[in-house]
């Protein structure tokens, strides 16, 4: 066994397995509308985010989601329930005054009987779509965005760098939007609204276009743009590869939601134009002739949290053909069962909590110097 | 104004395919026909934009990968990132709002600038970047992109026009962009909002009642974030269009895209 | 290694030629100091080594430039990677990663190097300039020292034969200047790389050069030769080149070492002699107080960045304003301003409390050029700027442009403020806050990126401001200006007043913020060539 297939030895886990994981248990999560499945998810999600998250600022997003899910709950609860015309049962929670509305708004009523079903059908609805966004909340807080990015294929790298260079100079973009606005008052102004944008963000625009000039000349000097000689032959495969590949997807999409051919016969149009295009993907990556620099290693640890992640989703999608009771509530009112299966599935996504690596200690922070660094 | 990002015919037909696709992954409650009814369709509209999602971010690779194919230049490949953390910035610094987006008018003016090309790629990268700095890449992500991408493509694709008439062009257009923009996302999940006959997505119904109901629902809803978006951006295009425009113009000559490179012999003497 | 064969370089739409007839040869192994005023031509001659000029930046070469025997012409500037490596004057400029370490590997990431040739050289790197505890660090979190020492990392890791460097100690203090130079000359020394910089601050460097080569700009053919011989006739010359052309010392000393050796006789000639220092009036400061601190104590988050500070700023006074980087000289100017508000103590500009005051009724009592000048500019042109200006602090259509007139003479009115020279620019920035007519004028960090003759220029105008009746206070690294023009001289360190008087009283001694002058004819109290040779003249 390699050093790097040993769970214990701090480092950072690569950005891919966190976010297969993450989409495995979104899977887990979009079978069932079980509220007590979909908050043992969140429980899950919410445990290993805490267990293994790192110091950097975007590993907050976790937080953001979980208010943006519960936002959404709100939302679907007013719109369902409150606004909604559709009959939705006899349990009446309270009656709220009625505004008559004009008959071409015949789907909304405002006010009215509020009913418990049509409360509890929203929140169950709500909550299912909250915890599919905290699961992607967690890949987000988990994976860092750069490590991603470095391991595009090579026929993005291009993309990847212009991204790569856009995370490294927005924050100093930001620095320098804060100097600029303290020195609208060193001319006696103070300025608002869309003044402000003017005096404010044309320095920053101008400022930023001027360093790129600057930054484009030093990447030209550090080799950046060093292609190998590919030959036409290959470029013209690529092209018709990713050209079938794409009408491929794009007739199977169309067929398959139109049902203007054998569902089957659809989604294999669909599938194989994937496979086709992603082919023509990665064959282009030949043309760039780089190296990487130590780049993060797919070992055990990666393959146990993705395994995780598999299975979650593996397990309750099988339990869903089944037919398992429990995962499909047959009335808002009724007491909401635990079935076994997936919640072993469920269980088997916080395997990341001791399987993934534990972060490196954090480096010791430089004494504050001169807080104005130009 | 200069071309920076070359389509050619082959790139140009993989962003119509790739874009078809994605319209219909977009446009899926309008197209979607079945002759099931009752809970199982809805239980299958449930699982098809989660689908959409898994595939859309695959075709945004691809189209970016064909037009990144023949090598994209350093100078444009930093003056991209730079645009993109401008915009980036813009979002950080500005309104935090979200149906604002300050970025907008940017990339309106940037794909006017540099070419449609250009401006697709911008919008892709300008979200995906800004979606990574706020650290919040989520599954509505691969649809904003391509929202975004076409937004500046089209910028670059408007008649040419000098002086106030091209800022009122533009202008016009970001209104239309912004509130387009904003119809378009509103398709994601719409399907969500179940509520009453008039409003909410039928499945199976055709697509002439179901653009009908579509369009009530966003009129009801969403035009209280989409109208204010789109009057912003043409505002800003408006009064910083011209100042906008001049500095890439400046920077352009700077970087001497097209300047012409020579070599001489040395004169005798 | 390096060379250049009557090379001309003529940019686009560029009325003459940038660089006119450069030919020298810079042999293996050497350090090659290129001097010359600010835009004359300095730059165009290091961007044309590794190919930049003329291929990224358009225009015609003529001539031939070849480095290590590849000729430019065929090699564009990543072919020449792996032989020349270039770090610019803004090393954030060029970052292209987040942490110090991807940083020194991207070059060879580029190359296609292997993976373990690359892990190598990084390890030997990051000992080599000393960054082995910061390794991981983001690069935003690095000291300007640091930073250019990374960017000098980032360009050597390739193995490059030439290193070029376009002004790397400019923005940097003398500390970090000299971490900065003592690893230059390591690698030339023991690592046999070609350096060849460009520098304004030329005291620093002269010293450790083998070769100079001088751009005189508009006249002359570019020269190149030894140091000594050069130096001898070189329009632009350190305080300690001037001093032996001064007193006629042969050969020329080019350090302070140098120098004091042979100022044996010039010391016994100044012995007794009261330096009289331009500018200065004689007897106490008697003027109104135009700024007053007491026991000011400013806080960001954590840090104090001023512990109980008190000063007090006299009309006709030049203040400067010294200490290592952190010591908080910008913050004390900031709240002197208003842009920092303190948590205790009392401050006050011309009796208006700066926090508590109207921007617009602020500017008429104190006025910052900050450390970036561009950040008051937000014009595209200079005469929109000047016209802003007044508008702005509602005087009379034409101040402003009239101001830059006599401050920066033979400014085109429709040049774009970004395009201007950084001496300029800084006259545009000044204009503009002289509008106000402020009596107490704040001036952070002035000098970088300016060569002698803008020094010189700003010297000048400080000293008619304060003729004038003005106050100024300024934060600055440059020993030689503090030299110059300043009265009195405040060290801040950690927040605190650590030395607060006369200047001559205060640098005199002191390792760190002594000048070249003081250096070399210590103990006499002289501290530039000009007090020099008022007192030689009064001697003889």
């Amino acid at each position: 066994m390699r050093a790097v297939d040993n769970p214990t030895l701090p480092r950072a886990l690569h950005p891919g397995a966190w976010w297969l994981w993450a989409i495995g248990l979104a899977v887990a999560a979009s079978r069932t509308r079980n509220p007590v499945l979909l908050i043992l998810l969140l429980a899950v999600t919410g445990f290993v985010v805490s267990a293994r998250r790192s110091d950097a600022p975007w590993a907050n997003s976790y937080a953001a989601f979980l208010r943006l899910g519960l936002v959404l709950i709100g939302v679907r609860v007013v719109l369902q329930a409150l606004l909604s015309t559709r009959s939705q049962g006899s349990h009446v929670l309270f009656i709220l005054p009625e505004v008559p509305l004009p008959d071409w708004a015949s789907g909304v009523k405002l006010g009215g009987e509020v009913t418990a079903e049509a409360v509890l059908t929203a929140v169950y609805d709500g909550l299912q779509l909250a915890t599919m966004l905290c699961c992607i909340g967690a890949a987000n807080a988990l994976a860092s965005p750069r490590r991603l990015l470095k391991s595009l294929p090579g026929a993005l790298y291009e993309v990847g760098v212009a991204c790569v260079v856009a995370l490294t100079f927005a924050p100093q973009l930001v620095t320098d939007a804060r100097r600029i606005r303290a020195a609208r008052r060193l001319r006696g102004r103070t300025n608002r609204g869309l003044q402000a944008l003017r005096t404010t963000g044309m320095p920053i625009l101008e400022g930023a276009l001027d360093r790129s000039v600057e930054l484009a000349a030093a990447m030209d000097s550090r080799g950046y743009g060093r292609t190998g000689h590919v030959p036409q032959l290959q470029r013209r495969i690529t092209g018709a590869l990713v050209l079938l590949g794409l009408f491929g997807v794009a007739l199977g999409v169309y067929t398959l939601l139109t049902d203007a051919m054998d569902p089957l016969a659809a989604v294999g149009a669909l599938a194989g134009g994937l496979l086709v295009s992603f082919a023509g993907l990665l064959a282009g990556h030949r043309r760039v002739a780089r190296s990487r620099y130590r780049p993060d290693p797919w070992a055990l640890p990666e393959w146990l949290v993705t395994a995780s992640g598999a299975v979650a989703a593996g397990l309750t999608v099988i339990a869903a053909y089944a037919g398992v009771e429990g995962l499909v509530l047959p009335g808002p009112l009724t007491v909401p069962g635990v079935p076994l299966l997936p919640v072993v599935a469920i269980l088997v996504g916080l395997l990341p909590a001791v399987a993934a690596p534990p972060l490196a200690p954090p480096v010791q922070a430089p004494r504050r110097t001169e807080v104005a660094v130009p | 104004m200069n071309r920076l990002v070359g389509v050619r015919p082959r790139s140009a037909t993989a962003i119509l395919l790739a874009s078809a696709a994605g319209l219909f992954a977009f446009g899926w409650p309008l197209l979607y026909q079945t002759d099931q009814a009752g809970a199982a369709a809805i239980g299958h509209t449930s699982d098809a934009p989660w689908l959409f999602v898994l595939l859309l971010p695959l075709l945004v690779a691809v189209v970016l990968a064909e037009l990144s194919e023949g090598g994209i230049d350093a100078k444009v490949i930093a003056l991209l990132g730079m645009l993109a953390a401008v915009g980036a910035a813009l979002r950080a610094l500005g309104p935090g709002t979200a149906g604002l987006e300050p970025g907008f008018f940017l990339l309106v003016l940037a794909g006017r600038a540099f070419g449609a090309g250009f401006g697709f790629v911008l919008g892709a990268v300008s979200l995906l970047s800004g979606a990574m700095v706020s650290g919040g890449v989520g599954p509505w992500m691969p649809f904003q992109m391509f929202a975004c991408a076409w937004v500046g493509c089209l910028a670059g694709l408007l008649p040419r026009a000098t002086g106030w008439a091209e800022t009122t062009m533009l202008s016009a257009y970001s209104l239309v962009a912004g509130i387009g923009y904003g119809m378009v996302m509103n398709l994601w999940f719409w399907p969500y909002a179940t509520f009453g006959g008039a409003l909410s997505f039928v499945p199976g119904d055709s697509l002439e009642e179901n653009l009908h109901r579509y369009f009530l629902f966003f009129i009801a809803t969403s035009l209280g974030w989409d109208v204010p978006r789109g009057i912003l951006c043409a505002l800003m295009v408006a009064t910083l269009g011209r100042p906008v425009l001049a500095a890439f113009r400046r920077t352009a000559r700077k970087a001497a895209f097209d300047t012409p490179v020579g070599f001489t012999e040395a004169p005798r003497g | 290694m390096i060379e250049f064969d009557r090379v001309s370089v003529t940019y686009d739409g560029a009325p003459g030629p940038a660089l006119r007839e450069a030919t020298f040869t810079v042999p293996e192994g050497e350090l090659a100091l290129v001097i010359g005023r600010t835009g004359s031509g300095k730059s165009t001659l290091l961007r044309a080594i590794n190919g930049l000029v003329p291929h990224f930046t358009g225009g015609t070469l003529s001539g031939r430039v070849t480095v290590s025997g590849r000729d430019t012409r065929e090699y564009r500037p990543r072919d020449l990677a792996d032989v020349v490596g270039i770090v610019g004057q803004d090393p954030m400029a060029g970052f292209v990663t987040d942490t110090v370490e991807d940083e020194l590997a991207y070059t060879m990431e580029s190359l296609g190097i292997a993976p373990d040739v690359m892990r190598r050289r990084v390890e030997e790197t990051l000992d080599l300039l000393g960054l082995a505890d910061v390794r991981d660090r983001p690069l935003t979190a690095l000291s300007g020292g640091q930073r250019q020492r990374t960017a000098i990392g980032a360009a050597l890791t390739p193995h490059p034969a030439v290193l070029v460097l376009d002004e790397p100690t400019s923005a940097l203090d003398p500390g970090a200047a000299e971490e900065v130079l003592a690893a230059l000359q390591r690698l030339v020394h023991d690592l046999g790389v070609t350096v060849v910089m460009a520098e304004h601050r030329l005291e620093r460097v002269v010293q450790y050069a083998d070769r100079v080569i001088e751009v005189p700009g508009g006249s002359g053919p570019v020269q190149s030769g030894e140091p000594v011989r050069l130096m001898a006739t070189a329009p632009v010359a350190p305080p300690v080149v001037q001093l032996g052309r001064l007193a006629g010392w042969s050969p020329l000393p080019l350090s302070v070492r140098d120098a004091r050796r042979a100022a044996g006789a010039l010391r016994t000639r100044l012995d007794g002699a009261v330096p009289l220092r331009a500018g200065m009036s004689t007897g106490t400061s008697t003027g109104t107080s135009l700024a007053r601190c007491r026991d000011l104590v400013v806080r960001y988050d954590r840090t104090v960045a001023l512990r109980g500070v008190t000063l007090e700023v006299t009309a006709g006074e030049v203040v400067a304003l010294m200490g290592r980087n952190g010591a908080g000289k910008s913050t004390l100017l900031n709240a002197l301003v208003g842009l920092v508000t303190p948590v205790s103590g009392a401050v006050d500009a011309s009796g208006l409390t700066p926090v508590r005051t109207r921007p617009k009724d602020l500017v008429k009592a104190v006025g910052l050029v900050p450390q970036e000048p561009a950040d008051l500019l937000y014009a595209a042109t200079v005469r929109d700027e000047c016209a802003q200006a007044d508008a702005d602090f509602r005087v009379a259509d034409g101040t402003c442009r009239a101001l830059l007139a006599r401050l920066a003479p033979g400014i085109d009115d429709d040049t774009h403020p970004r395009d201007l020279s950084e001496g300029q620019r800084l006259c545009l920035a000044l204009a503009v806050v002289l509008c106000g007519a402020p009596p107490l004028l704040l001036l952070d960090e002035p000098t970088r990126g300016l060569d002698y003759g803008a020094k010189q220029r700003l010297v000048e105008i400080l000293r008619e401001l304060t003729a004038a009746g003005h106050a100024v206070l300024l934060s600055t690294h440059d020993v030689e200006l503090v030299a110059e023009v300043a009265t009195r001289v405040v060290v801040l360190a950690d927040g605190e007043v650590v030395a607060d008087g006369e200047t001559t009283a205060v640098v005199a001694g002191s390792p760190a913020f002594a000048p070249q002058v003081a250096k070399i004819l210590a103990p006499l109290p002289f501290l530039t060539v000009g007090e020099v040779a008022a007192a030689l003249g009064e001697a003889s």
